[in-house]
């Protein structure tokens, strides 16, 4: 896997607030990548300094070799940022073939893969609309659209799926999981259970500091969980869970949601703790194997 | 300027074009300057003959143009290209301030820039969208040329050979008189926050401007200079046909190089 972003150490001061407090990470070529945190967190000021918008006040960053913003990275790296709109005066085939043109396209073909990308994201019927005459979820899905013209190397998405209805945001869930082979996505998102299904590294960024995660479970880890979420409350869970032979320990996380900890071992755990849900007549929902995105994150945050 | 690439360049520049004559805000625009030049076409032009060779007006035309240094004028044999001359000279510098508000400005306050910044460099951006404006003007300039050609050849076709050389002059001198103000506008539409805002930055520069160096001047003489600052000084000079090649010229080239460079070195800064 070759490294397509390198971050060393990078400070961002917007006048005397800290936006982003000596951040370093690593960005290797492969799974989508989650940029999760709260509000105010970082994460737009980060995909800003990534795309070259704005400029670290320190450190170095370094995309495919180039800096952000440099003329190399053009159709390579590609972005959705958050509320950018198209130009209302254009139709939307125009602006998005001019974009194709720009990045090196031939008039023809730079048409022919505007209308490819709109097609990407089920949009090919409003190609010679403008972008004042679509609704809110359409034009966002049009800006995700202009993000594949040319299939770049790195595509980042701020949001990508806020404001789009459930349809509509999980057609953008299985756009990123067919095109992850192709390019390498950052998404930002709010959704965490969206970018546990798509993402297996995580940028978790918290008051302009950066935590870095792995969404599944490693192999070398010695102690294994489970989150188990019931359709119903139960009384006295923590207590017969504890019976299962292996399990040490068990919390509930949330309403209706606990958390198994077990020792590594040859037993199917997994398999010997859905046989004792069938024999208590519990009905559970969602069996996850490890911690929820949201656990691991909400756990740091409370830290 | 750094890394200009000459075919995203004229891209941009191209779709500038587009912009005006595409789009429907463009064509009302159009509409309105062709509406305002047909009135100048109908009296002020197509009158000039008359105020010429009127005995009387003729007279008073003389004393006046000779008061202000435009007797030169009075000898042209087309005399709607003399009139066109002035007009434009003096109309064009201010419909431009209008015309060219919205170079970035917009696009930055959308979004749009953001798309544009991952397929182009910030410089062929501005560039770009420069060299887009001063192309529309070429456009603007040279259909209200070929109008007032086409009136001074139905008063008298003998006059077209002539009159097309001196327009093609003509041309090329407006052109490079409106490009300071096009590269004002790029300017200041590096950090207005709208196109309305860069049109009252544009004309308090010009107002207060000049109020502020009348005063120095009146302190201390030297401050002169600093009418050198404003795009367009040359223009009073040019129009009476009284100045010398660096003054029509340079002065323009120089004021819209120096007005781009420090647009540039703004832009590439500035958050996006």
């Amino acid at each position: 896997m070759s490294t397509l972003i390198h971050a060393q150490a990078i400070t961002k001061r917007y006048g005397s607030k800290l936006a982003l407090d000596d951040v370093s990470f690593e960005i290797q070529q492969g799974a989508p990548v989650a940029l999760v945190g709260p509000n105010g967190a970082g994460k737009t000021t980060l995909f800003s300094l990534l795309c070259g918008y704005i400029l670290p006040s320190q450190g170095q960053l370094s995309i495919l070799g180039s800096k952000p913003g440099s003329n190399a990275l053009f159709g390579k790296l590609s972005a959705l940022p958050q509320d950018a709109q198209l130009d209302p005066r254009f139709s939307i085939v125009h602006q998005l073939s001019f974009y194709g043109q720009l990045q090196g396209l031939s008039a023809g073909a730079s048409k022919s893969e505007a209308l490819r990308v709109l097609d990407l994201v089920g949009l090919s019927e409003v190609a010679h609309q403008r972008s004042d005459d679509l609704s809110h979820g359409m034009r966002k899905r049009v800006t995700i659209g202009q993000s594949l013209i040319g299939k770049p190397q790195i595509v980042m998405l701020d949001e990508a799926t806020a404001g789009l209805d459930p349809i509509h945001a999980r057609e953008v869930r299985e756009l990123v999981a067919n095109l992850s082979d192709e390019a390498t996505f950052i998404l930002s998102s709010h959704d965490l259970t969206e970018l546990e299904r798509l993402c297996n590294h995580v940028l978790h960024l918290d008051k302009g500091k950066l935590i870095e995660h792995q969404a599944k479970p490693s192999e070398l880890q010695t102690k294994r969980f489970m989150t188990i979420l019931f359709a119903d409350n139960l009384t006295d869970v923590e207590q017969r869970l504890l019976s299962l032979p292996g399990v040490t320990r068990v919390y509930m996380s949330q309403a209706k949601e606990y958390v198994i900890e077990y020792q590594k071992s040859d037993k199917q755990i997994d398999i010997e703790l859905l046989n004792f849900c069938y024999q208590q007549g519990w009905r559970y929902r969602q069996l996850v194997n490890g911690h929820t995105l949201e656990n691991q994150i909400f756990t740091q945050e409370k830290a | 300027m750094t890394q200009l690439h000459p075919q995203r360049l004229m891209k941009i520049a191209q779709f500038e074009l587009v912009r005006l004559f595409l789009t429907k805000r463009g064509l009302l625009a159009v509409a309105a300057f062709t509406i305002c030049w047909l009135l100048i076409l109908r009296y002020p032009v197509g009158q000039a003959v008359t105020i010429v060779s009127s005995p009387e007006l003729a007279e008073l035309a003389k004393q006046v143009f000779g008061a202000i240094g435009l007797s030169k004028l009075l000898q042209w044999p087309e005399a709607e290209l003399a009139m066109y001359w002035l007009i434009a000279l003096y109309s064009f510098p201010l419909f431009c301030l209008f015309l060219c508000s919205d170079q970035i400005v917009g696009d930055k306050h959308r979004g749009t820039l953001r798309f544009l910044t991952l397929r182009a460099t910030r410089s062929e951006i501005l560039l770009g969208r420069f060299i887009g404006q001063v192309l529309i003007l070429a456009a603007l300039l040279a259909v209200t040329l070929f109008a007032t050609l086409a009136v001074m050849a139905f008063r008298d076709v003998a006059l077209l050979g002539g009159g097309i050389n001196r327009g093609a002059i003509i041309f090329f001198y407006l052109l490079i008189t409106v490009m300071p103000f096009v590269a004002l506008m790029t300017l200041i539409n590096t950090f207005a926050s709208s196109a309305r805002l860069a049109i009252v930055l544009a004309v308090l520069f010009f107002a207060v401007g000049n109020i502020m160096v009348g005063i120095l001047t009146w302190q201390v003489p030297m401050f002169a200079l600093l009418d050198y600052i404003f795009p367009g000084v040359q223009i009073n000079q040019v129009a009476g046909q009284n100045s010398t090649l660096f003054s029509s010229l340079g002065i323009p080239v120089i004021h819209s190089v120096v007005l781009l460079f420090i647009a540039q070195r703004i832009f590439v800064r500035s958050s996006l």
